[in-house]
């Protein structure tokens, strides 16, 4: 029998902009358009952890220390994002002029993020793969993961406010394909693609979150509309969509 | 416990957040909307209110409301300067030695500041401390609908020297004069507060201070988003740019675990957000929701949030 897994679609209404720090442990002021998916599992992390009463954020070992959202990243087999519509990069520049005690000082910074604003209410769907192994051996059930996806508050910054509409929770099965069409982000390695869309160096979470100095990299492929991809795909079914998973 | 509120508010003629000058150009903060017309998708610039710049006055009035409580404020955040104890120079005025743990450091700051409680701080030195805000803002937006009715709109002053015969000033120009781009709109916002956040350890997990200490500062944090909104103190130029107008319409939603109201931008926000609610209860979670807008106002349906976190024993 072809083991079923678990998934977790979560709809979600952005208030507007989110503010995607590309490298988020640094001063760099570079944004990112599209979602990576180490912020939809740090999204996901934090409703978690509140229904475990655990505050941690930061866990130290030594002279290590990582995101306690990495606790929980081994729930997950595969994370990715549908956005709909082209969302918009913008950044205002800000001239800084600051009198402080007798030093007069003046700087020039802007603050990009991406402008999440359109036509489209629901502009975006973020799709959790669970690993029911993983699950089964935590502290955490099925009923808390999904009260957790209705309690995202916020994708990456503490401006990035969003809203969970709807979420939808059910079995899927993976599979290999050759040929699908799908609107959801996927990695962009072994493929063909025919169709729109942007591609954005990301963080492979699998490698470990917090930590990005040595974090090993991957390409993601964020489409516009619907895509059709060729390779050789793993795939998932849910809801009449697929989503291209990581070979 | 977790509170979230939309705000949705009418500013006629403000400059509440300007960014940028040119010259004798000052500038409103301005996003781009994508709006659709005759099927076509069209950029249209609109002006905005940064959530940095919400989350700013509200530490403000989170400075004023704990120190009325008797409770520690540290002098930079005193002063409305929020380094947050960015590095050594500014953690050693609370601590001195610092600690070479980030345990310490974490209850150092925690203990001395109820502002780097709630709103948390990046030490960034090594090893580096960080404690995220336990409130967050989103950025004030027109409302979607009428988005295309916002406007942003230069105004001219000038402002005039006086000057005699005798004047040895040279060419100094007897005036200058200046635009200020002033906004109007209808916008709205969110705000988040995790009270569970307050007083407790971003590492441990483990309260840092006792329980009364806790509550006190929980509700000093609630009395601050109720005197903020209250008194429509945010944003800048208020002394000369106050906006005409005031908040139209609000929803407050308190939780057990996280929950964000629909955003006020999007007209069906109301519904959403009670239709969402419902969802919790299959949760067996209990939560509580109060609008204001024609039979309430803003003041009331705060209050009424803030009781029911009280009966919940949240302070
Ligand atoms: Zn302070």
């Amino acid at each position: 029998m072809v083991p079923l897994t678990l998934f977790l679609k979560v709809q979600l209404r952005p208030t507007g902009i989110i503010a995607l720090r590309a490298l988020p442990q640094s001063k760099m002021r570079t944004a990112l358009r599209y979602v990576p998916p180490t912020t939809l599992i740090g999204a996901i992390a934090y409703p978690l952890l509140h229904i475990s009463g655990n505050r941690g954020e930061t866990t130290y070992e030594k002279k290590n220390f990582k995101s306690k959202a990495e606790s929980v990243m081994s729930l997950f087999k595969w994370v990715t994002i549908k956005t709909e519509g082209r969302p918009k990069l913008y950044g205002s520049l800000l001239k800084i002029n600051t009198i402080y005690r007798g030093k007069v000082q003046s700087a020039v910074t802007s603050f990009p993020f991406a402008v999440f604003y359109g036509d489209s209410t629901n502009s975006l769907t973020a799709a959790y793969f669970v690993d029911e192994d993983v699950l089964s051996e935590s502290t955490y059930s099925t009923k808390d993961l999904e009260r957790a996806s209705w309690g995202i508050t916020r994708l990456g910054s503490r401006e990035s406010i969003v809203s969970v509409e709807d979420v939808k929770k059910g079995k899927v099965q993976l599979r290999e394909a050759n040929n699908v069409k799908t609107a959801y982000a996927f990695p962009f390695k072994g493929v063909n693609v025919q169709g729109k869309g942007t591609l954005q160096m990301v963080v492979d979470w699998r490698s470990g979150i917090g930590d990005y100095s040595n974090a090993k990299r991957m390409v993601m492929f964020y489409p516009e509309g619907t895509v059709e991809v060729q390779g050789r795909l793993s795939i998932a079914e849910l809801d009449g969509e697929v989503v291209v998973l990581a070979p | 416990m977790f509170l979230s509120v939309g705000v949705r508010f009418e500013a006629n003629v403000e400059a509440l957040n300007m960014v940028e000058t040119a010259g004798n150009y000052g500038k409103h903060r301005r996003v781009p909307y994508l709006v659709e017309e005759e099927g076509k998708l069209k950029t249209v610039y609109v002006p905005a209110m940064s959530g940095e710049s919400l989350a700013h006055a509200y530490q403000e009035h989170l400075v004023r409301e704990a120190l009325s409580a008797g409770l520690p404020v540290c002098d930079d955040c005193q002063r409305g300067e929020f380094y947050k104890s960015m590095n050594k120079v500014h953690l050693k005025k609370k601590v001195d030695p610092i600690p070479d743990n980030p345990k310490s450091i974490e209850e150092a700051i925690v203990k001395a500041c109820v502002v780097e409680d709630v709103g948390g701080f990046l030490y960034a030195e090594k090893p580096p401390v960080r404690r995220s805000s336990a409130f967050q803002v989103s950025y004030a937006l027109p409302v979607k609908s009428v988005a295309l009715f916002a406007t942003s709109e230069p105004q001219l002053h000038a402002r005039h020297a006086q000057m005699d015969a005798s004047s040895k000033k040279g060419n100094a120009s007897e005036q200058m004069i200046y635009y200020v781009e002033t906004g109007t709109a209808l916008y709205g916002f969110t705000f988040n507060l995790d009270l569970d956040a307050v007083g407790v350890s971003a590492i441990t997990s483990k309260p840092i201070l006792d329980e009364d200490e806790i509550k006190k500062r929980r509700e000093a944090s609630l009395k601050a988003l109720f005197r903020m909104l209250s008194s429509s103190q945010f944003g800048a130029k208020l002394s000369r740019f106050f906006p005409v107008g005031g908040i139209t319409e609000l929803v407050v939603a308190a939780t057990d675990y996280p929950f964000v109201v629909t955003s006020p931008i999007y007209d069906d926000y109301i519904v959403k957000t009670k239709k969402r609610l419902e969802v919790l209860r299959s949760f067996g979670e209990e939560s509580f929701l109060a609008v204001a807008g024609e039979e309430k106002v803003p003041e009331e349906a705060l209050k009424e949030a803030i009781d029911y976190l009280h009966e919940k024993g949240a302070f």
